[in-house]
């Protein structure tokens, strides 16, 4: 084994043997602190073998280790295992360095749990670790499943962390069906893949229908893990979660999962045009869509998961046009300046003990090192030259240039703008103006939770200077130029984030932004979507229901009926009478005599 | 006396068992009447061992054999009728009823 393949396997031992620990040992977990750092241990083993992968510049030479899974008549179905290259080791460094950085900003900010839940939450983590790395390992689809649904496993059992709130009970369910709903494309896409090749592997030539079809149901899934319209509406609903949990994996690797499948399942993409042109538009259409939205949340976590959102669309639409280097740049970039940006935001309500934008302000003065590194984090996203989401988020408006049009290019220009805008709108409303009566007393959160966040600023503000390299893995080539686009993406960025802050510095509010929060309140996909369940999905539930009563169990009961019947209706015959038994014979040999006299 | 004469005999000793067996309500007239059909058929046996060449004795030895053992058993069924009913009635005899 080679030592990269043991380094590998550590970012997936480590984790889960916290995890395993955790639960089988309850005192352990029962006690909080115990299990808290059985989780950080884990996490800074994975995290160091996942670093030291990336300087080792093993995504020059690809490494697949894999032992065959699900052996039949000597021959295994799928493989489980680890691939390295230069796809998977940029994201396994990405997600082990945001979780650790969560994990710590988390021994403070649940302090105030019990015991039991603290346990309980650090043993979610670890075993979210796991799973994420083993989806990013995965050296076939059959294994990016399993990872897959362990994510959405662990998501469910995040959100759902304080399931004795209704909301949080409700939204982890509502997350779980979601999810699910779109995992059945990912299955069947297996089937599908496994009918044609026999195998699970990402990168297989396929006949065109049948390639467009697979990537379509591959795309299905990612739809409802990447949050994208109209399959989004259970990520704001996510935000129930505790705070680093919405950080970790409703912002920075979970919901990027998605787009990490496409990027890994690329050459099956690149064979199914159609489905490129429909996640183009998706794509573009969640960005404008949830951009729209954010601008009037109330609620700070909910102006980061729509802008989480319409982030993913970015990607999304990048994807579609072909260019899997830009969605996957972006994703790296917006995992470390979404991450900081909710690790700020928990940093702002563990002060102000609320999530409402109208109980901050004036917190800049007060809280100096949540402001400047969520200002970071903003600025970032708001893809303001030279931090690192402008970087990404030029690749991403270069790669969709010309396509279908220009409408596509124009939106997210648009976007670009409006992220700028809702951007400007929550530093204001934070950090600026005059304190808000919760926000008065509020003071600077301890070091434990600003750390991660300067930690996390340092990728915000530079990681974009790791795009060449990034782009060197993927086989293409990053020119940084000053063109039509990244020039018009500044403008649009700077000239956003100036009239937000020149319009809600004054205390105004937006033009048009009544009529977007009727629209929020109005929430229409999601009651398209309640109609699904309820209208539709309930009665035909109600109606298999009664075919299973009435008809599948009538049909065994009848049987059973029929038999009891008629054994009753011969009963009579049998009368006990020696004599009738006799005269049956007789009869009977009589019979027999006539029929033999006869023939 | 002719085979014809003989079967003749033994076609009516068997009718009347039969009728026995049909109308008699005690259980040990019923005996006498399978009694009297076995020997019915013992007497074809022989009529055509004497007359039609057909080697029939050592199967009507054999027959009364297995008759006595069958008297044996229907006796004691009699024997526990009475026993369990004080009398031997066949209409007594009804617990295989269905």
């Amino acid at each position: 084994m080679s030592p990269s393949v043991t380094l590998a396997l550590v970012t997936l031992a480590a984790p889960l043997g916290a995890a395993l620990i955790s639960v089988v040992i309850p005192p352990l977990r029962h006690r909080g602190v115990p299990a808290a750092l059985l989780t950080l241990v884990g996490s800074v083993l994975a995290t160091g073998a996942a670093a030291t992968l990336v300087l080792q510049d093993v995504a020059g030479q690809a490494v697949r280790a894999t032992v065959p899974w699900l052996v039949v008549q000597g021959r295994g179905l799928g493989e489980v295992g680890v691939r390295l290259d230069a796809v998977s080791v940029p994201m396994l460094a990405v997600v082990c360095l945001v979780a650790l950085a969560v994990q710590v900003y988390s021994v403070a900010y649940m302090h105030g749990e019990t015991p039991r839940s603290y346990g309980r939450y650090f043993a979610y983590h670890a075993l979210f670790l796991f799973s994420m790395n083993a989806l990013v390992l995965a050296p076939d689809l059959l294994q990016a499943f399993a990872g897959w649904e362990l994510v959405g496993l662990v998501s469910y059992l995040l959100i759902g962390f304080h399931f004795d709130r209704p909301s949080a009970a409700r939204a982890a369910v509502k997350a779980f069906w979601m999810t699910k709903l779109a995992d059945m494309g990912f299955l069947f896409a297996l089937l599908l893949l496994f009918a044609r090749t026999g195998a699970f592997s990402w990168d297989v030539a396929l006949r065109p229908e049948v390639a467009e079809a697979t990537a379509a149901l591959v795309f299905l899934a990612v739809m409802g893990k990447s949050a994208q319209f109209p399959l989004h509406v259970w990520l704001p609903d996510a935000m129930e979660g505790p705070t680093p949990v919405s950080a970790l994996l409703h912002a920075a690797t979970m919901v990027a999962a998605g787009v990490y499948l496409v990027v890994r399942a690329d050459p099956l993409f690149a064979q199914a045009p159609w489905v490129q042109g429909g996640m183009l538009w998706i794509g573009t259409i969640t960005a404008v869509f949830a951009a729209l939205l954010g601008l009037v949340q109330t609620d700070i976590k909910r102006v980061l998961a729509y802008s989480t959102c319409s982030q993913l669309g970015f990607m999304v639409a990048a994807l579609g046009a072909g260019s899997a280097f830009a969605g996957f740049f972006h994703l790296g970039t917006h995992a470390f300046f979404k991450a900081l940006l909710f690790l700020g935001a928990g940093s702002v309500i563990h002060a102000v003990h609320s999530n409402y934008l109208s109980d901050m302000g004036g917190l800049g003065r007060k809280m100096p090192v949540t402001a400047v590194t969520f200002a970071a984090g903003a600025l970032s996203l708001s893809g303001i030259p030279p931090f690192a989401g402008f970087a990404s988020k030029d690749a991403i408006l270069t790669a969709v240039e010309g396509w279908a049009g220009w409408v596509p290019w124009a939106l997210l220009l648009a976007t670009a703008f409006l992220t700028a805008f809702y951007m400007g709108r929550v530093l204001v409303l934070t950090f600026l103006g005059k304190p808000s009566a919760a926000a008065a007393h509020a003071h600077e959160s301890p070091a434990v939770m600003t750390g991660p966040l300067v930690v996390l600023a340092i990728p915000t503000v530079a990681g974009g200077f790791l795009g060449p390299w990034l782009a060197r893995g993927l086989g293409t080539e990053l020119h940084l130029h000053l063109g039509r686009t990244p020039v018009l993406a500044s403008v649009a960025a700077l000239g956003g984030l100036a009239l937000s802050v020149a319009l809600y510095g004054r205390g105004r509010e937006a033009p048009l932004a009544a009529t977007l929060a009727a629209l929020d309140r109005a929430s229409l996909v999601d009651r398209v979507w309640a109609f699904g369940y309820r209208g539709v999905l309930l009665p035909l539930s109600g109606v298999l229901r009664w075919v299973d009563r009435y008809l599948v169990d009538g049909l065994m009961n009848g049987l059973g009926w029929g038999t009891l019947e008629a054994g009753a209706a011969v009963r009579p015959l049998q009368t006990g009478r020696v004599r009738d038994y006799a005269l049956a014979v007789v009869l009977g040999a009589l019979a027999l005599l006539v029929l033999g006299a006869w023939r | 006396m002719t085979l014809r004469a003989l079967l003749l005999v033994a076609t009516a000793l068997f009718s009347v068992g039969i009728y026995g067996l049909l109308t008699r309500r005690q259980a040990v007239a019923l005996l006498l009447s399978i009694e009297v059909m076995a020997n019915a058929a013992n007497l074809v046996f022989v009529a055509f061992a004497r007359y039609g060449g057909a080697p029939g004795h050592p199967l009507v030895l054999f027959a009364l054999a297995v008759t006595v053992a069958e008297v044996a058993v229907g006796l004691a069924l009699v024997l526990l009728l009475y026993r369990r009913h004080g009398d031997t009635l066949l209409e007594l005899a009804s617990e295989a009823k269905g």
